[in-house]
């Protein structure tokens, strides 16, 4: 699909600017979410937790941009009463830019988890599958912003089974860690941050698939939420 | 930037005096146009005034049966052969006794109006009781006599200066009749109440107004419904092709048309092909009709193409056949306009001379005319005819129907304009 | 797979969506119409449901008032107008030869961009149709059915006091909703609408469109409008019309989310006018 359909080309030139700006806003939302991610899995990987301020300080950013994206699009309804792919761009930008601020919110959650299971000297063992499950979603949240960047439906529907995979993996992360809790029951509650961890690293795919519908839902005007992957595919074919 | 500004400047200086030297040729133009009104209005004024007002003469007559030889059973046909002239003329004779030379008592006599003797026996006729009474008669003055009683009398004007033909007898005459008490001035009713004379003192327009008012009805009944006929026909229904394209260009040309072709054509057609009667109100109307039609139908249809053309789809949406559209809302909507044009074509016919001229409505009558068949004369033709005759009073006369004419215009003209203000309607 | 879903225009064209209903109170097909030897509107085919509301949108000059027009003949007063196709009103040609213009426009009934009342009272406006049409016995049917027509349009309280006076004087959303309340007294099956709002503010508008929603209960409209929220807000179906060919027919609600042809995309998104 060319961007320029999407964006551009209106007979008002500020239209056509004001829907860039919010468009770049959001990639710059989804950068700055993505830095939060690799901060988080960066200490976690070195076992350093210094970087882990930083996770919070781009969480105000992130929400600072929530709200500025969110009264953009406000405006834009308000003054343009945008219709048709306009009018999907912006309902499409104003859910994305929720699940990107939740994604923030749940990669913050993790970081407090992972400094709190490195400060109590947790056993490295019990958080070595969070890592894999961290990297997985990293590909994945990156994946998806690139899939928000050119609007493709393709590799959208990638992106979905790719948090299938997200899902697996998820479910051995707890399936060792319910392992390690009944061998080590002396650890219990570090695994048990670790869990929420996993979860809240779990619930990033989730946001990030919930992008992909929208851009689903943006490019072909179909509501694919709720819907089996092999209906998605049948109905964009 | 400076160099703008005082470019600027500089142009607008002109532009300035442009627009000024502009307003002042549109003044002067103006004040050009009510200078030749004014000067219009005041000579035809100043001349025709005096032609209101009319000299009359007191005079004691006896009506008595041994000068007329009548007898109290005379018969009306023995009054009408009675000598009335010489009863008149005795009377005047009677009341100046050291008038004996015959050519003096012939100037006395003619202080009076030709027509005294007639007007006698009118009386008569009218009322056979006067006959042997002596009745206080009011008779009115010959026409030289009224000239200049009206505008030279108790002037010192020399020989030279004195307005109609009077000889010093004359004036010592009216002198006399002045210091009497005998001679004053009136409201001239002849002049609405005669038709046209020989004598000026006794030429009156009622014949050419009844005439113009007999022709222009004759014009507006065919005129008018023919005209708007057309109107609507070509604005509404004719398919637009080259032939109604031709139709109209020809309206247009026949709206350029000299008036006089029309009068030939009507001399050509009615008089000589149909053979109806020459100086008759039927056939100035029909000229006039065929003469002020181009005119209507040009104003009908600008006042038809001015009704909106929403006004016409709000109609036929409405599921109305196109003749209901017309007569329900088009019409009524034009009628104004239509009904101003009318009266500018009316007013136009009204003024016009050639071409009643060459249909014969030239001729000297002196009936009023009773039917559109009877002959007569229009108010322009009467002006054109009085113009040229050579009696002094006849100047007077004229301008004073020219005042009429005016004042004919200029009302149906106001009604013109009030109609439209009247019958206007936004939409 | 997104290139696809979007048709481009070829000479040959196939309307996007669903033209055709199983039932309809209109039927349109193979509409062609020239003015002279320019053809302003190809190949038409729509239905037209009833008891609906449908809007025609489209760029100034893409035909969609001339086809309007086409419903009700109106086209027959241009000379040089020729409609060919077929037009159903319930399985009856209005293009037949049996068909008066006047009785079909009482079936037909149509309001117009500009409020056009007739410079009589508002009475007269209201009656005028029945009065041509014969459709009332006497003063008292003919006062009946002006009042339930002006109560129709909502207009009835604030005229009541005043039918005798000169339509003229009302205010402009008034007398769009009189032209309406007209074009109802001789119960029309369909009402066209050409841009009915185009001249009023926009609270005038409201009030019209509102009427325009009431009115669908029980008439067939169709509303040719410049505004594009206006279709979006009155109508159930929408047609686009570009440079004389209808483009897509779908429901509203997909044509203004959703839009399967790439051109009436680009035009309700303000990309071509």
């Amino acid at each position: 699909m060319n961007d320029d359909i999407l964006v551009g080309g209106h007979i008002s030139r500020q239209f056509d600017q004001e829907l860039d700006e919010i468009r770049s806003r959001v990639l710059k939302m989804g950068g700055l979410v993505e830095a939060q991610l690799d901060k988080t899995l960066d200490a976690l990987r070195s076992g350093d937790s210094s970087g882990i301020t930083d996770v919070e300080k781009l969480d105000r950013k992130v929400n600072k941009l929530e709200m500025q994206i969110d009264e953009e699009c406000t405006q834009i309804l308000a003054k343009r009463q945008p219709a048709a792919g306009d009018l999907r761009m912006i309902i499409a930008t104003t859910k994305s830019v929720r699940d990107l601020e939740r994604i923030g919110d749940e990669a913050e959650r993790v970081a407090h988890m992972v400094r709190h299971v490195l400060d109590n000297g947790a056993a490295p063992k019990s958080y070595s599958g969070l890592l894999a499950l961290g990297e997985e979603v990293k590909e994945l949240l990156h994946d998806t912003l690139n899939t928000y960047a050119r609007m493709e439906t393709r590799s959208a529907v990638k992106n979905m089974r790719k948090d299938q995979d997200v899902d697996d993996e998820y479910a051995r992360v707890l399936m060792h860690l319910i392992e390690f809790m009944k061998t080590d029951p002396d650890h219990i509650a570090g695994a048990l941050d670790v869990m929420w961890a996993a979860r809240s690293l779990e619930r990033i795919g989730d946001h990030c698939i919930n992008i992909c519908e929208n851009v689903i839902y943006l490019v072909e005007g179909e509501d694919v939420r709720h819907t089996k992957l092999s209906r998605i595919k049948k109905q964009l074919s | 930037m400076n160099d703008k500004a005082t470019r600027l400047a500089q142009t607008l200086k002109r532009r300035h005096a442009a627009e000024r030297r502009f307003q002042w040729y549109g003044r002067l133009s103006v004040a050009f146009g009510v200078a030749c009104v004014l000067f219009l209005f005041t000579d035809i004024i100043s001349k025709g005034y005096g032609a209101f007002t009319q000299t009359y003469i007191d005079i004691e007559v006896t009506f008595d049966y041994e000068t007329l030889g009548l007898t109290p059973d005379s018969t009306e046909t023995d009054v009408k052969a009675a000598s009335f002239n010489s009863l008149f003329r005795n009377t005047v004779r009677a009341q100046y006794p050291e008038v004996t030379d015959r050519r003096k008592q012939r100037t006395l006599y003619g202080l009076y109006t030709t027509d005294a003797p007639i007007m006698l026996r009118d009386m008569v006729l009218r009322d056979p009781s006067v006959l042997g009474t002596t009745q206080q008669l009011t008779i009115v003055a010959d026409d030289d006599i009224d000239t200049y009683y009206k505008h030279s009398f108790g002037q010192d004007l020399g020989e030279g200066g004195v307005i109609g033909r009077v000889n010093p007898q004359q004036i010592a005459l009216v002198q006399q009749l002045h210091d009497q008490g005998r001679i004053h001035k009136k409201f001239n009713t002849i002049l609405f109440t005669n038709g046209d004379s020989r004598d000026p003192e006794l030429a009156g327009i009622k014949g050419a107004i009844i005439g113009s008012l007999l022709t222009l009805l004759v014009t507006l009944m065919l005129s008018f419904p023919i005209a708007v006929a057309t109107a609507i026909y070509l604005e509404e229904f004719a398919p637009k092709n080259r032939l109604t394209e031709f139709i109209e260009v020809n309206i247009n040309n026949l709206a350029a048309v000299p008036s006089v072709i029309f009068g030939l054509l009507g001399l050509a057609i009615f008089i000589n092909f149909f053979g109806l009667p020459r100086s008759v109100p039927l056939v100035g109307g029909l000229v006039l009709t065929l003469m002020t039609l181009p005119t209507i139908i040009i104003s009908s249809r600008a006042s038809i193409k001015a009704v909106p053309p929403s006004i016409r789809e709000a109609a036929l949406g409405m599921g109305a056949s196109k003749v209901q559209m017309v007569m329900h809302h088009v019409l009524p909507l034009a009628m104004p306009g239509m009904l101003t044009g009318t009266i500018i074509g009316m007013a136009q016919a009204l003024g016009e001379t050639a071409p009643l001229l060459m249909i014969g409505m030239v001729a000297f009558i002196v009936e009023t005319p009773a039917a559109i068949t009877d002959a007569a004369t229009v108010l322009p033709v009467q002006i054109y005819l009085w113009a040229d005759s050579p009696e002094r009073a006849f100047v007077e006369k004229t301008s004073a129907a020219i005042m009429i004419l005016l004042a004919f215009l200029i009302f149906m003209n106001s009604t013109a304009v009030w109609l439209r203000k009247r019958l206007e309607r936004r939409w | 797979m997104a290139e696809n879903s979007k048709q481009t225009m070829n000479d040959t064209y196939e309307t996007t969506g669903i033209p055709l209903l199983k039932d309809s109170k209109l039927s349109v097909r193979n509409v062609d119409v020239f003015y002279g030897d320019k053809q302003a509107i190809f190949d038409v085919n729509l239905d037209i449901g009833k008891n609906q509301v449908i809007s025609m949108i489209g760029p100034s000059g893409c035909g969609k008032s001339t086809f309007l027009r086409c419903l009700n003949r109106m086209n027959d007063t241009i000379d040089i107008c020729n409609v060919t196709g077929e037009i159903k009103l319930e399985d009856q040609n209005i293009y037949d030869r049996s068909i008066d213009v006047v009785e079909l426009r009482a079936r037909v009934g149509m309001v117009f961009q500009k409020p056009n009342p007739f410079p009589k009272s508002i009475y007269e406006n209201v009656a005028y149709g029945a009065r041509i049409h014969g459709l009332t016995d006497n003063k008292l049917e003919l006062d009946e059915l002006v009042e339930s027509s002006l109560k129709r349009c909502g207009l009835w309280k604030e005229v009541k006091e005043r039918l005798l006076e000169p339509a003229t004087g009302l205010s402009g959303g008034q007398q769009q909703r009189l032209c309406i309340a007209r074009a109802i007294a001789v119960n029309p099956e369909v009402i066209l609408m050409d841009e009915p709002c185009s001249a009023l503010d926009p609270i005038a508008t409201a009030t019209v469109e509102e009427l325009i929603h009431e009115l669908s209960q029980n008439f067939t409209i169709c509303i040719v409008t410049h505004s594009m929220q206006q279709a979006a807000r009155v109508s159930q179906r929408t047609a686009y019309f570009h440079l004389g060919k209808l483009i897509e027919v779908n429901d509203t609600s997909v044509v203004f989310t959703n839009p399967k042809h790439q051109l009436t995309e680009e035009y309700i998104t303000g990309r071509i006018g």
